[in-house]
């Protein structure tokens, strides 16, 4: 590897990509399956730093991404901590994005941090003034440490707040008009939080400013039946439901073609499986938002 | 220079003269592709849901009398080497 | 300035905190009143995010501690991943590195003291996981040292690859990993009563490696570990092993590219 004149950006195409995990790399390794871009949890592959760096897990993903646009998903910095972000964390975010030189860059609309304990999960915020607030500095905060602009996803959640004065869509709206982050738009979640939470998703979509929108994901749930109230879990284990790929193609509609992701991350299927549903996702882009005929520029 | 020095001398000499083919070996290969790629400590983003019908549990207390589970061990796999230890497994509460 | 936003993100913090108590396991269920939901609706909801936490990190655990879950079964570590997140959950968000406390915590853990061994083995698949995740360093090439003075040998340090790391046990316990290893096809006996057993883990690329040490060739890499000249870590070596081959062991370590300097 010595030698190795480093990684250059490459932007992520308006195509399907799927979220590369654990079990499909070795099959990445191997060979080049056919897929437009890939995403992958920024914290699994903080390794230590220096100029030899990295250890096995950094160097598959270098040997993939040399081949493939690669988008940085995180999942631990918590955008939401009352306590702001920790510096550490997001050092060794920017030693791996110098590294691999993703095409995006994009963490959640959530917090799993607080008071020095991190707890693995994307905890939902009361959406008021003060959270608000503390979002968008923790938003600059990033950007200015990343140097580059962040996408906030929506979340996915379970209990809402008596305390919330402003609407989802409208908090995360003016997150990315205060901090000009872009807005990754997880069609999923909506469809999840809007059933927990009993709101229409359409009118979700058309507070969400369009320009704003980098990418899309797309993913499957799980209906539980909890104590007789059927509770929609974010598992992303299941291919993507119906009512979702109606949304997407609402989304589509209201956005115009965008990168579209496939997360399945519990009971994960074959690679064929998975690259099956992002075939799915590409037909979808490709018959609502098809690229302009070319050949007519003067 | 004393007899111990030289000795060191000696010996890191010897080791020298044939150490270095072994650096070729394939595992010590600088391929990505030849390590099994290990799952361990992944961060993720899905929630668990295969679990859900123990969702809820009560958290284990062990101190307090709420504990009923021992070890199963691994005789079998072992060839019941592990059976010396056994006999002083903490008694389940009735 | 600061006194201000430090006051203005108090209530968030408050309720993260209270939050965060409800998840670990010692809330006082006030957060019912904070989602306007009704109590046991409250209740099944916040189930969702205890079971999340708990059930991911110990699901972290178990993978990067498969023999140790093998040893004790499924349950026992499932509950004993939920008591030891409850005590020692994760302080940095990359989970690559949780789980150093784990074999401490299995070592003063009433329902485990039946496998007195537990302990050490989790300490070997702990270091196994340092090793795998430790950063990349060029070996030692012992060709560079062959026009070292001989005067001069005996006061040489060596610096050790950041993977290198050493675990010693009154228990066989390179050899329990090895029997529970899921490409180990044949049944194979561990004696216990074997005695201490003293391993090395490394690795020289992308593969982590293990290897057992005899006490004279554990006292020389501990000595070098250590900062001790090539002198000093091989008399140490040679107190612990009366027949100890200087010679053989580097010759042994120089081929494993345990080194990665020498001074």
């Amino acid at each position: 590897m010595d030698g190795d004149p480093g990684l250059t950006a490459a932007p992520i195409p308006a195509e399907a990509g799927i979220g590369l995990r654990h079990p499909h790399v070795a099959a990445f390794l191997a060979g080049r399956p056919a897929i437009g871009w890939i995403e992958v949890h920024s914290e699994n592959y903080l390794m230590p730093v220096g100029p030899r760096g990295g250890g096995p897990r950094l160097k598959q993903l270098e040997a993939i991404r040399r081949d493939y646009p690669l988008s940085c998903h995180g999942v631990g910095l918590s955008l939401g901590s009352a306590e702001g972000l920790d510096d550490a964390h997001l050092t060794r975010l920017r030693a791996l994005f110098d590294r691999v030189q993703p095409g995006l860059v994009s963490e959640h609309l959530a917090w799993s941090v607080t008071g020095g304990v991190y707890l693995n999960d994307l905890l939902p915020l009361p959406y008021t003034d003060e959270a608000l607030g503390v979002v968008c500095r923790n938003v600059d905060r990033a950007q200015e440490a990343f140097a580059r602009q962040v996408l906030v996803e929506n979340p996915s959640s379970y209990i809402g707040f008596a305390g919330s004065t402003i609407a989802e869509w409208q908090f995360l709206a003016e997150v990315s008009r205060r901090t000009g982050c872009g807005i990754l738009l997880d069609v999923n979640n909506i469809h999840v939080s809007a059933h927990n939470h009993g709101f229409d998703p359409e009118p979700y979509l058309d507070a969400i400013p369009p320009e704003a929108v980098g990418e899309i994901h797309i993913a499957g749930h799980f209906v539980a039946s909890l104590d007789g109230e059927t509770v929609l879990i974010d598992d992303h284990g299941a291919s993507v439901d119906p009512a979702v790929w109606r949304l997407f193609r609402s989304a589509l509609a209201r956005l115009g073609r965008r990168p579209v992701l496939v997360e399945w991350d519990t009971n994960i299927p074959a690679l064929p499986v998975l690259l099956a549903e992002a075939d799915k996702a590409q037909a979808i882009l490709d018959a609502l938002c098809p690229y302009p005929a070319v050949g007519h520029v003067a | 220079m004393t007899a111990k020095t030289l000795s060191v001398a000696a010996a890191l000499a010897g080791a020298i003269s044939v150490a270095g083919m072994a650096l070729s070996l394939p595992a010590y290969a600088d391929n990505e592709k030849c390590y099994g790629v290990a799952k361990a400590g992944e961060n993720d983003c899905a929630n668990e849901a295969g679990s859900h019908s123990c969702a809820g549990q009560s958290t284990v207390d062990y101190d307090g009398g709420e504990w009923q589970l021992v070890p199963a061990g691994s005789c079998e796999e072992m060839g019941g080497s592990l059976e010396p230890f056994e006999g002083v497994n903490p008694t389940p509460p009735a | 300035m600061r006194c201000v936003r430090t006051l203005r993100s108090a209530m968030l913090r408050d309720f993260q905190r209270a939050f965060r108590r409800d998840l670990l396991g010692d809330g006082d269920g006030d957060l019912a009143a904070f989602t306007g939901m009704a109590p046991d609706q409250a209740a099944r909801r916040m189930r969702i995010y205890r079971n999340n936490v708990q059930g991911s990190l110990a699901g972290v655990l178990a993978s990067a501690f498969p023999v140790v879950e093998r040893l004790v079964g499924k349950a026992f570590f499932r509950a004993a991943a939920r008591a030891f997140v409850e005590r020692h959950p994760p302080t940095v968000p990359q989970l690559s590195v949780y789980g150093a406390d784990l074999p401490g915590f299995l070592a003063g853990f009433p329902p485990a003291r039946t496998l007195p061994y537990l302990a050490d083995v989790a300490r070997l698949e702990w270091a196994r996981i340092e090793a795998y995740f430790a950063g990349d360093a060029a070996p030692l090439d012992p060709a560079g040292l062959s026009s070292i003075d001989p005067a001069d040998a005996a006061g040489l340090t060596f610096r050790l690859h950041p993977a290198v790391r050493l675990v010693a046990s009154p228990f066989p316990v390179q050899r329990i990993w090895q029997a529970n290893q899921p490409d180990h096809g044949t049944v194979s006996k561990v004696d216990l009563q074997a005695g201490v057993e003293r391993v090395l883990v490394f690795r020289p690329a992308m593969t982590v490696l293990a290897h057992v040490l005899s006490a004279g060739d554990f006292a020389l890499v501990q000595g070098i570990a250590a900062g001790a000249t090539l002198g000093s870590a091989a008399a140490a070596a040679i107190e612990a092993e009366p027949g100890f081959s200087l010679q053989q062991a580097l010759a042994d370590h120089f081929s494993r590219a345990i080194f990665t300097d020498a001074a």
